[in-house]
């Protein structure tokens, strides 16, 4: 993938630090039963949370917002490096029609005790519906492409 | 259709800065339009491997080059970029109230931690 070239710029860098033990910080990311009670904005929920955190595993997560709409979410782990550095692929939906493919990297630093974490997003690709309907989205998808080539021959 | 062709276009904008050499330009032609030739100067590349670039960077709609003058200036149009922008601005916010609530969730398992270190 273009992205894990050193010579490209992450689209977004978010640095933080935790007033925790790195362990401690890799156990909250990568323990299914952990993620869930963090992850996602505030009033969201997460009904479905399973990380099968090593090279190639998957993580299914599912957010409920507050108004009760689910958003499924699909990732594959690529690198995963503890308590160091994990990475991986996954697709994230914005403004319910179009969703992102994100290539994301976090870093796990050690500050005297406390934790800094880096985490750096590549945006791959932009694909046409959520990430829970890829499957049969990407047909779609290139049907869409084939007419407006068609559209473009004509004009 | 239209929907699509949004896509379209915004998959094409980020295939186009994905490349390091065309995010150069881009910045360099943000402070006005430029020739081509003028454009070319700072990079070790022919002006055909730059007029490439170009190309892929006028599909994605970043950039315009004149019709009306003899030298064709290439100016830049940012708009494709706030489809990204605000899509980044979404992700952002994602994970800063994530990390919000890590902070929270650290400190209660700092604590089960101490409880059991102390009972074993």
């Amino acid at each position: 993938m273009a992205a894990r070239a050193s010579d490209v710029k992450p689209h977004m860098t978010i640095v933080r630090v935790f007033d925790a033990p790195r362990e401690l910080v890799w156990k909250a990311w990568t323990e299914p039963e952990h993620l869930a009670r963090w992850f996602g904005p505030k009033g969201f929920t997460t009904p479905v949370c399973e990380a099968d955190v090593r090279p190639g595993g998957t993580q299914r997560i599912t957010m409920r917002g507050p108004d009760g709409t689910d958003y499924p979410m699909t990732a594959i782990y690529e690198e995963v490096v503890p308590p160091e550095r994990l990475t991986w692929n996954g697709s994230v939906e914005h403004a319910g029609n179009v969703s992102f493919d994100v290539y994301q990297v976090a870093t796990f630093a050690d500050r005297n005790g406390k934790t800094e974490l880096t985490l750096q997003a590549f945006v791959t690709r932009a694909t046409p519906e959520a990430a829970g309907a890829l499957g049969g989205m990407h047909e779609g998808w290139s049907q869409s492409l084939d007419k407006l080539d068609e559209l473009l021959a004509r004009t | 259709m239209v929907r699509n062709t949004h896509e379209i276009r915004l998959s094409n904008t980020l295939a186009a800065l994905a490349d390091p050499t065309r995010r150069a330009i881009l910045a360099r032609l943000a402070s006005g339009e430029l020739a081509v030739t003028e454009l070319a100067k700072p990079f070790r590349m022919s002006l055909p491997a730059v007029s490439k670039h170009l190309k892929v960077l006028e599909r994605a709609g970043l950039i315009v080059r004149s019709r009306s003058a003899q030298w064709r200036p290439c100016r830049l149009d940012a708009r494709p970029l706030r489809d990204v922008a605000a899509f980044l601005d979404t992700y952002r916010s994602f994970w800063d109230e994530s990390f919000g609530r890590l902070d929270d969730y650290l400190i209660e398992l700092k604590q089960k931690e101490k409880k059991r270190g102390r009972k074993s």
